[in-house]
């Protein structure tokens, strides 16, 4: 805007001229008389000033009647300080001027009374020159009681009426050169007539200037002086006054004189004429200063006539933290159809366009001149002022511009000011950057190198005013939101405020902006810059630590705290479940309570979507008073490595101790580094919040939050059991080696590993430990294996009730417990290995009767395993043991080791846990290696010499490669050698027939098992190896009879007694006699059971038995019997007794044996143990004859 | 001549193409399906107003930016211009078309009616998209009650 | 002949900032930031109705002592900036003109680019040397 035509008539500026721009200057104090208001003295204190000064600036327009009786509007502008110099440029513009002064000051004594009069006076004197009148405002001191506020009085008398108890109030006069009028108030009485003093005052300075203008008004103007603005002064010498321009100019300047001082006086039309005529005047004669200066006032008084309420906005409260917080753009706009009425009822008056337009013009005029500046300033300013009014923001913000380029010399606090100025427009029209950017300005300027007084608290100050206007806020949540403004330009403000606080003296500010930068601008900075800075942050923090908490300034405002989440940059954050046998469980599983529903497809009370839970609930606990884990991942941004220390987690909720760490992260562009945090919660009943982690690092603690980081959930959730008990577990046994792939073997402390044969025991000893602080009051005790239970009962025993006399087990305590192991497994393996029997050997040394008829007999199922192993069966019960027998292979894992593996699952809890129904679990890996140690592969059943016994003939091999001894009596062994097998005769008690009757009828496999269980509870087999010393037992449970062997095993109903030749015939034995002879036998049959027996036959056969397997019963030829050998009984009562003779010869030499039987019919007998079928009953063994 | 076949065929295979990888996924609804199709219209919306508007005067007001959619956006696009325009002054305004050109190739009749959504979700978020770009947020969405005539409701959001 | 050229998104931070000389980076981008403050004023008083509204181009925002700026709103309320050195008198206002209609050009079609998300900054080589072209005035 400013004129392309650089300065004309300019000469060197040495004349001091108006040096100091008013910043403050509305276009309507063109109109307003100037007045000053003095402080003088300092006993009257700031603040009572303050207020009177306030109070009185009040008054800024009063209503007088002229001579005429016009009513005129005077307007009056109070200022604090005015510089003589301003008034040199009254010629120019006369609202330059001083026309009114008032000095307020307070005395306690009469000197200090002389003193403000005489200041005032000096006052006086210097503003002399345009000063038309003034008042003294003294304040005198303050009298308890007594009427001290007075009426003004120019000089209060003496003090005649005073009585001698008056004397001591003194009345205080005024000097006797004291020709200002004195008005004495007491500063704390309400001074109710101060205003009308004033007004009264401002009437005699109206009247003044009234008469002043009439006088000039009267003036010819052909005839008067030309004008000076102060620097014109020697411009025009020497040049010729008389020429029609020099007249048209002083002619056109007095008319703007006029013009001004109309104004001043409240006479707006004529002002405007005034002013219109000296610019069509000035115009001609290209006199552009004047004509500028026309311009102006025209446009004032224009002004002034369509925005009378345009005026400065008076401050409600002088604090010193309200700085400009300036009220945002205007809205109020004056309505149009307002503003016509004005124009249209005074003459003149410009449009509001036309205003701009003629200030714009002005100051173009003005800045030709170089001596003009500050009226260029002012006239900007006040240009800009009206602007805002009309709500023209874009014109406002060219007048603005102009300013600047104003060439003026300026003291720097003036320099500043007019930034401030600046700033505090632009912000009313709501040119924010721009204000902020006049704001940075004006707070370089506080400091620059050419300030004598550097203030870098201001500097500070404004600075942080102009961060709104850069789109920064100091909260770093916020700025994580919002993503505008400019980085670089932010980064470099941040800077310098980094730097101002640092100045400024205040260490802790400069470390909290620069952690602010580092935070919010991270992703902006190049790597140079952000190594640069940190390096930076590290010496800020070196002379005051970051911390986050907020910092209050002095003046109230409060920095958040700025937290450094970039460094180190946090990759996971992973609560970690504490181990398995630690984790609590809850003792009781709850049950889901469903409802009624077994299924629905509708989910109540949820959106289109299931929700699956927040993932940031855990789901696993954490227990009181023990230590938990979180992992963290962190990775180091800065190309230098970085120390991290005093790492914690940051909690809410329940009471939590965190431990902390201290981490060195390794340079930029390794992987990120994994850290482990521990803490313990020490308080339970609750959810445990993990709101973060807090850093101290490059000298600055940071309190990082997950909820301000990417990412990640705002927190995660922990519930918190009350403390548990901890036990530790060891075993006397070794550990094994591997774990199988057993399910859920997490929990498995500690292990134990055995290697037993079969029907070896072992014992275990398990010693439990209370390592923590709670007792164990619940302790549960149970064995996991895949084995039947049983099985698993026989194979694992242990004493509940010892462990639990044990309970509570207090914290230091151990428990034990043992733990009886037994190697089951089946002894019974019918068949053996082809291995075994191939040579068809046999053990030597047995010890009984030799070669033992027997009956072998396949069994009729086999136990266990499906294995069909024949034996030659003969019934005609001639067979040699000798006999090779077929076997079939049978399976390997019969031979080989089994293992079996079981989990000892020990649950207990006490304490507060206990009471919230919580536990732990932990367990022992059992592995239990079985070898075979004996098999019994084949067995029969021979008779005994004595009716109640029976011989239980056992095949048993040995399995081990040791020599075993078999104790199968209490009072005989037998010795085996390793893989060898023997033959032992087992004696054995037969059923008694009181086992076998259960008053029902029994079907075949009961009586089976009956006698099957009562020769295993009966034989007791025990085994000892002799190499390592390995005792054991031997079951033969599950042994399976035939039901000739059931004959012989159990009790035989009918007891038998044969009488051969007189001499009763003992079992195995033999009878001898000569051919020829005459044998008698006598059968004897008694019936043990206590039912009745019928249709029994008896009958006796003889035969010859070859040894070879063959029998003959063809011996017609051989023997002759007399009497039958068959008899039938109808009835055999129980106990009854049935006999039966007959006799026999024998006629060839040889062996015979007899066969005596008795059998019932195939008609079933309602005799409980007997089948229904038909049976034998055989006399055995049979009887041995040797005939010679 | 070509341009038009080339862009009808490009939009029905898009529409395959995403129908089809959808059903790989869950059945749960139709209505997830489009949500991919109507970001591709967003953003290619937003990318195209730039563009087209670039010799244009600036907009006035809301309704004239409606009725520069109507008029030379829908030409750009589709050849022709919106049929109807109506509004109710408060935000809502309904575009109707009367031979929506991607729904002309569809028999008009009952058959395909169940399917017009699919055709029509790309424009939606292509009116979406520039509407978003010249400053309007809005929501969009159409309706097809008797082929091939298709009214678009735009509702604006007023913050 | 421009020396700083500036795209300004809706949101008023810079998505692209070049000048030919590195050295004034910092006080050219406070000037645009400023002539931003007029920018938005301009765009807030076509309420009025003058003509100027139909136009994309804005004119003369700010001349200050040593350089022009020149602004230039496009209807997706992206703003381009251009600074051009004042004691260049040959630059008539056609030439801006013809300037911004380029960088508008430029600028739709790296809009049009798949891969260029609209609201981040722009770093595309071909970009940058394009547009100082249109700055040099060689295209």
């Amino acid at each position: 805007m400013r004129s392309s035509v650089s300065y004309i008539l300019s000469s060197s500026t040495s004349e001091p001229n108006m040096s100091h721009p008013d910043y403050e200057q509305y276009s309507h104090d063109h109109a307003a008389l100037l007045v000053l208001i003095r402080h003088i003295g300092s006993q009257l204190k700031p603040k009572t000033f303050v207020k009177f000064y306030d109070r009185i600036s009040k008054l800024t327009s009063v209503r007088i009647t002229d001579s005429t009786g016009n009513v005129r509007t005077i307007l009056v502008r109070y200022v604090k300080e005015h510089p003589v110099e301003n008034n040199d440029w009254g010629d120019f513009q006369t609202h330059r001027r001083l026309l009114g002064l008032i000095s307020l000051g307070k005395y306690d004594s009469q000197q200090e009374l002389n003193e403000i009069c005489r200041v005032h006076e000096s006052l006086k004197v210097k503003y002399t020159s345009t000063l038309f009148d003034s008042r003294c405002i003294l304040f005198g001191p303050t009298k308890e009681g007594g009427s001290s506020s007075d009426t003004s009085t120019s000089s209060p008398n003496s003090d005649s009426s005073g009585s001698p108890a008056e004397q001591t109030i003194e009345k205080f006069t005024t000097p006797s050169n004291f020709k200002t009028r004195g008005l004495f108030y007491d500063e704390a009485a309400p001074c109710s007539d101060l205003e009308t003093q004033i007004v009264e005052f401002i009437n005699s300075l109206f009247w003044v200037l009234e008469s002043k203008r009439l006088e000039r008004s009267r003036e010819k103007l052909e005839r008067v002086s030309l004008l000076l603005a102060p620097f014109e002064k020697k411009d025009f010498v020497g040049l010729d006054m008389e020429s029609r321009n020099n007249k048209k100019k002083c002619t056109g300047r007095m008319t703007k004189h006029l013009g001004d001082l109309c104004l001043q006086a409240g006479l707006l039309a004529e002002s405007l004429t005034y002013y219109g005529n000296a610019a069509d005047t000035l115009k001609t004669v290209n006199d552009w200063l004047w004509l500028g200066a026309a311009y102006e006032g025209l446009c004032a008084a224009s002004a002034l006539v369509l925005y009378p309420e345009m005026q400065r906005s008076v401050p409600l409260q002088r604090n010193a933290s309200l700085q400009e917080g300036s009220s945002p753009k205007k809205t109020v706009v004056v309505s149009s159809i307002d503003v016509g009425a004005r124009k249209a009822s005074i003459p003149n008056t410009l449009a509001p366009e036309d205003i701009s337009k003629r200030y714009r013009e002005a100051i173009i005029h003005y800045s030709k001149y170089q001596n003009a500046g500050i009226v260029e300033t002012e006239a900007s300013f006040k240009a800009a002022r009206i602007a805002v009014e009309q709500n023209h923001s874009l014109q406002a913000a060219s007048f603005l511009q102009n300013v600047v380029y104003i060439n003026l010399t300026l003291s720097e606090q003036e320099k500043i000011q007019r930034f401030e100025t600046l700033a505090e427009l632009y912000t009313q029209i709501g040119f924010t950057r721009k204000a902020a950017f006049c704001q940075r300005l004006a707070a370089t300027r506080y400091v620059s190198p050419q300030n004598p007084a550097p203030n870098w608290n201001r500097c500070y100050n404004l600075m942080l005013q102009s961060l709104p206007g850069h789109r920064l806020s100091l909260d770093p949540a916020e700025m994580r939101e919002v993503e505008q403004g400019w980085p670089v330009l932010q980064i470099q403000l941040l800077q310098e405020l980094v730097v101002a606080a640092k100045r400024m003296g205040h260490s802790a500010l400069a470390t909290r902006h620069m952690t602010f930068l580092l935070q919010t601008m991270w992703s902006h900075l190049t790597p140079t810059e952000q190594k640069e800075l940190c390096i930076q942050l590290q010496a800020l923090s070196s002379q005051c630590e970051g911390s986050p908490v907020p910092l209050v300034l002095d003046n109230g405002i409060v920095i958040p705290p700025a937290n450094l989440t970039n460094i180190p940059l946090c990759h996971s954050y992973v609560l970690r479940n504490l181990q398995p046998h630690l984790q609590p469980r809850k003792i009781q599983a709850v049950k889901q309570d469903t409802g009624p529903f077994l299924f629905t497809p509708i989910h109540f009370g949820s959106l289109d979507r299931r929700s699956t839970g927040s993932q940031s609930k855990m789901g696993f606990l954490w227990v009181e008073n023990e230590p938990c884990e979180v992992t963290l991942k962190l990775s180091n941004p800065l190309p230098f490595e970085l120390k991290v220390s005093d790492m914690r987690l940051l909690t809410s909720g329940v009471v939590f101790e965190s431990l902390p760490e201290t981490v060195v992260l390794s340079p930029s562009g390794s992987p990120p580094s994994v850290i482990t945090l521990h803490g313990t919660p020490r308080e339970s009943e609750g959810q445990l919040q993990l709101q973060g982690y807090s850093t101290h690092t490059l000298g600055v603690k940071s309190n990082c939050r997950l909820r301000h980081m990417a990412g990640f959930p705002p927190h995660y959730e922990v519930e918190i059991v009350p403390s548990l008990p901890l036990l530790d577990v060891k075993t006397s046994l070794p550990q094994s080696s591997t774990f199988s792939s057993f399910h859920d073997y997490e929990n498995v402390v500690t292990s134990a590993s055995v290697s037993l044969h079969h029907g070896e025991s072992a014992e275990c000893t398990v010693t439990i430990t209370n390592i923590g602080h709670v007792d164990v009051e619940m302790l549960e005790i149970t064995m996991q294996t895949v084995l039947e239970p049983g099985l698993q009962e026989q194979m694992f025993t242990w004493s509940k009730e010892n462990l639990l006399s044990q309970l509570p087990l207090k914290p230091g305590c151990a428990a034990s417990l043992t733990l009886y192991l037994y190697a089951a497994g089946s002894f019974l393996v019918p068949g053996g290995t082809a291995n075994e029997f191939s040579s068809g050997v046999f053990s030597s040394s047995i010890s009984g009767p030799g070669s033992l008829p027997s009956r072998l007999n396949s069994p009729s199922s086999s136990f266990h395993r499906n294995v069909n192993s024949s034996f030659r069966s003969s019934n005609s019960g001639h067979s040699s043991m000798s006999a090779t027998l077929q076997l079939p292979q049978l399976p390997i894992n019969q031979q080989a080791a089994a293992v079996v593996e079981g989990q000892l699952q020990i649950r207990y809890s006490g304490g507060p846990g206990l009471q919230a129904a919580y536990c732990r679990c932990c367990s022992v890996f059992l592995t239990m290696e079985t070898v075979p140690s004996l098999h019994v592969t084949n067995w029969d059943v021979l008779p005994a010499e004595t009716n109640t016994q029976f011989y239980l003939v056992l095949d048993v091999a040995n399995l081990t490669s040791q020599e075993m001894e078999l104790q199968y009596t209490p009072s005989k062994t037998m010795l085996i050698e390793g893989h060898e097998s023997c033959r032992v005769p087992v004696p054995v008690k037969r059923c008694p027939l009181s086992k076998l009757d259960t008053g029902e009828n029994l079907a075949s496999g009961d009586l089976d098992r009956i006698c099957s269980e009562h020769i295993a509870n009966l034989v007791d087999l025990r085994w000892h190896l002799l190499g390592t010393d390995t005792r054991g037992k031997a079951s033969l449970k599950g042994i399976t009879l035939t039901n000739d062997m059931l004959d012989e095993v159990r009790m035989s109903p009918l007891l038998w007694e044969v009488v051969i030749n007189e001499d009763a015939v003992r079992p195995q034995e033999e009878v001898t006699c000569e051919a020829g002879d005459c044998l008698e036998l006598k059968i004897l049959v008694t019936n043990s059971l206590d039912k009745v027996l019928n249709h029994l036959s008896l009958s006796v056969q003889f035969y010859q038995d070859y040894e070879n397997g063959t029998v003959n019963y063809r011996m017609e030829t051989r023997l002759a019997t007399t009497g039958t050998t068959k008899k039938i009984m109808e009835e055999l009562e129980p106990q009854g007794r049935a006999q039966h003779e007959c006799n026999v010869i024998f006629f060839t030499p040889g062996q015979y044996k007899i066969d005596i039987q008795c059998s019932s019919p195939d008609n079933a007998t309602t005799v409980p143990c007997l089948p229904s079928n038909g049976h034998v009953w055989r006399f055995t063994p049979p009887v041995n004859v040797l005939v010679n | 001549m070509s341009d038009d076949a080339v862009f009808e065929f490009l939009h029905s295979e898009l529409i395959n193409y995403i129908i089809s990888q959808n059903e790989g996924k869950s059945k749960e609804g139709k209505d997830e399906d489009l949500s991919n199709i109507e970001y591709i219209g967003f953003s290619t919306g937003y990318r195209i107003i730039e563009r087209l508007t670039k010799e244009m005067p600036r907009f006035k007001d809301e309704l004239d930016t409606m009725k520069f959619i109507c008029t030379d956006f829908w030409s750009a696009l589709y050849k022709k211009q919106i049929d109807n325009l109506r509004t109710n002054h408060q935000g809502v305004y309904v575009l109707q078309d009367n031979s929506f050109r991607f729904l002309t190739k569809l028999s008009s009749g009952k058959q395909y009616l169940e399917v017009a959504p699919r055709f029509v979700a790309f424009t939606c978020g292509i009116i979406r998209g520039s509407l978003a770009n010249l400053g309007i947020g809005c929501l969009v969405t159409a309706e097809v009650q008797n082929m091939p005539s298709c009214k678009f409701h735009i509702q604006v959001q007023r913050t | 002949m421009a020396v700083c050229v500036a795209i300004i998104g809706k949101d008023n931070s810079p998505k692209y900032f070049c000048c030919l000389n590195p050295d004034e980076e910092l006080g050219f981008q406070y000037k645009v930031l400023s002539s931003l403050d007029v920018v938005e004023e301009k765009l807030n008083t076509t309420n009025k109705g003058t003509n100027d509204l139909r136009e994309l181009y804005l004119g003369m925002l700010y001349s200050l002592e040593t350089h022009k700026i020149y602004g230039y709103v496009t209807n997706t309320k992206i703003k381009f900036i251009i600074v051009v050195d004042s004691t260049n008198m040959a630059l008539r206002d056609n030439e801006i003109r013809s300037m911004f209609r380029k960088l508008h050009s430029e600028y739709a079609d790296i809009v049009c680019n798949p891969f260029y998300i609209p609201g981040d900054a722009i770093c595309s080589k071909s970009f940058d040397v394009n547009v100082k072209n249109i700055m040099t005035g060689t295209v």
